[in-house]
């Protein structure tokens, strides 16, 4: 039987695809960095949004997670994508829910996902995240 | 006429190209790889090369086509002009230069190249990030003066093919600098970390494939600093792994403002430049750009650490 060389290629493609990503598992290759202190909290802002200066912030218990706050009040939500800090700063479609000290926060969009954060006194900032979502600040 | 096709030759020395940075990685910079980055990034170069065998044909019915316009002919015989070879790289390698211009400056374009951006890390494997969606862009219409000029299609593609494997080596942490004059004419590592970067300093610069010089030439040069990490992928970081949503986002954004927009800025949110809009809700990355530069004379430049000082191979060289 003949097989047809792409169909050849695309196989052995995929064999190697995942022997390298198999591979890099293997290795450990990644590492999982932590938010731990201010000077993170500043940097990955500044990363996610060039400019923005965070005046507070709560720090997920597990040291993933984050939110902060400017001086305009814009409320910025970082969180750990593999090996790396992704973030979104809050608008319309943000969504919080607090039920004791977990606060799951949505920015709106279905493939960004929702972030849990653990955090002492989560209503503030969930009461801050939901009125963004109120038309008036739309 | 040559049947060959250098890429295909080039793929084992890619995957092995790719274990050794690995293990480099291992060494030096663990952090240089995501596990599940890596498979996303590969699996766009899977998908790339089935949409290229899928979709390629109708690229080179065009240039077939225009091949019957030529101004000059370069006989039956013309992959024995042996000095038509180094003209066809050169100019082939100014006119990637032009499409991956646009393919940064027009969303249209942007919605397809996007794809080889949109990782957050800057390995081997990011070079092989490539789209499946680019034949939607037609940004091979960019090399149809070379077909009009006389380069068979067969050469035009054998020449892309080399410019492509010498654009692989470049997307790599683990090279600082190459020599003075190479980092003057090539296209290098520290060039290509630049344009992979999201810092406000380094957006939409060094498109070169091969030859910085156009760059340097088109006034969109920006060498690498030391001073300043360097943060890779895309201004809106995609934080999923889901590959379709990887491959398609863009498209659906591009839509979706289309959709949206009123009548007479629709054809702007296809041509013009990504984050451009009709309200100015969003920035380009030129506004980002001068944001940053009015905050920096404001409030002095940041410093940090380099990207590239861990760097073992290169670590004697001068600078550009």
């Amino acid at each position: 039987m003949d097989i047809p060389p792409l169909l050849l290629q695309t196989a052995g493609s995929l064999a190697a695809i995942l022997a390298l990503a198999g591979l890099a598992w293997w290795l450990k290759l990644g590492g999982a960095p932590v938010l731990v202190g201010d000077n993170d909290i500043r940097r990955v802002a500044s990363e996610v949004e060039d400019g923005f200066e965070p005046l507070d912030w709560a720090v997920s218990q597990d040291h993933t997670a984050a939110l902060a706050r400017d001086a305009e009040g814009r409320i910025m939500l970082i969180r750990l994508h593999g090996n790396r800090f992704a973030g979104r700063i809050l608008g319309a479609k943000a969504g919080a829910r607090a039920a004791g000290d977990t606060l799951t926060v949505g920015c709106g969009e279905t493939w960004f996902g929702k972030t849990r954060l653990i955090i002492a006194n989560p209503n503030p900032w969930a009461e801050a995240i939901n009125r963004i979502s109120e038309p008036c600040h739309a | 006429m040559p049947d060959f096709n250098p890429t295909q030759y080039a793929v084992p020395l890619f995957v092995i190209a790719v274990l050794v940075e690995m293990i480099w990685a291992k060494l030096r910079a663990p952090e240089a790889y995501e596990p599940k980055d890596t498979l996303i990034s590969l699996s766009f170069g899977l998908g790339s090369t089935i949409a290229g065998a899928l979709l390629g044909g109708f690229a080179l019915a065009i240039f077939i086509e225009a091949y019957q316009y030529r101004l000059f002919d370069f006989g039956p015989q013309w992959w024995a002009v042996w000095w038509a070879w180094p003209v066809c790289f050169v100019l082939d390698d100014l006119a990637y230069y032009w499409v991956h211009r646009a393919g940064h400056r027009i969303r249209w374009m942007w919605a397809a190249h996007v794809n080889h951006h949109s990782s957050q890390h800057y390995n081997l494997s990011t070079a092989l990030r490539q789209s499946w969606t680019g034949a939607l862009t037609f940004g091979f219409l960019f090399a149809v003066p070379l077909v009009l000029l006389g380069f068979h299609p067969a050469m035009i593609a054998i020449c892309s093919g080399f410019n492509l494997i010498y654009q692989f080596w470049i997307h790599t942490e683990a090279i600082k600098r190459m020599p003075r004059w190479f980092e003057a004419v090539m296209n290098t590592p520290s060039h290509h970390r630049v344009h992979h970067a999201t810092n406000p300093r380094y957006l939409d610069r060094n498109y070169a494939g091969v030859f910085i010089i156009w760059d340097r030439m088109f006034g969109t040069f920006e060498p690498e600093v030391d001073d300043e990490a360097i943060r890779y992928g895309i201004v809106k970081q995609l934080g999923s792994f889901n590959l379709l949503w990887a491959v398609f986002h863009e498209w659906i954004g591009m839509l979706s403002d289309i959709w949206r927009a009123p009548l007479r800025h629709k054809l702007s949110y296809l041509l013009r430049e990504p984050g451009w809009s009709h309200d100015g809700s969003r920035e380009t990355s030129d506004m980002i750009r001068n944001r940053w530069r009015a905050r920096v004379a404001a409030q002095g430049a940041p410093v940090a650490s380099s990207v590239a000082t861990r760097n073992p191979i290169a670590a004697g060289s001068e600078p550009a």
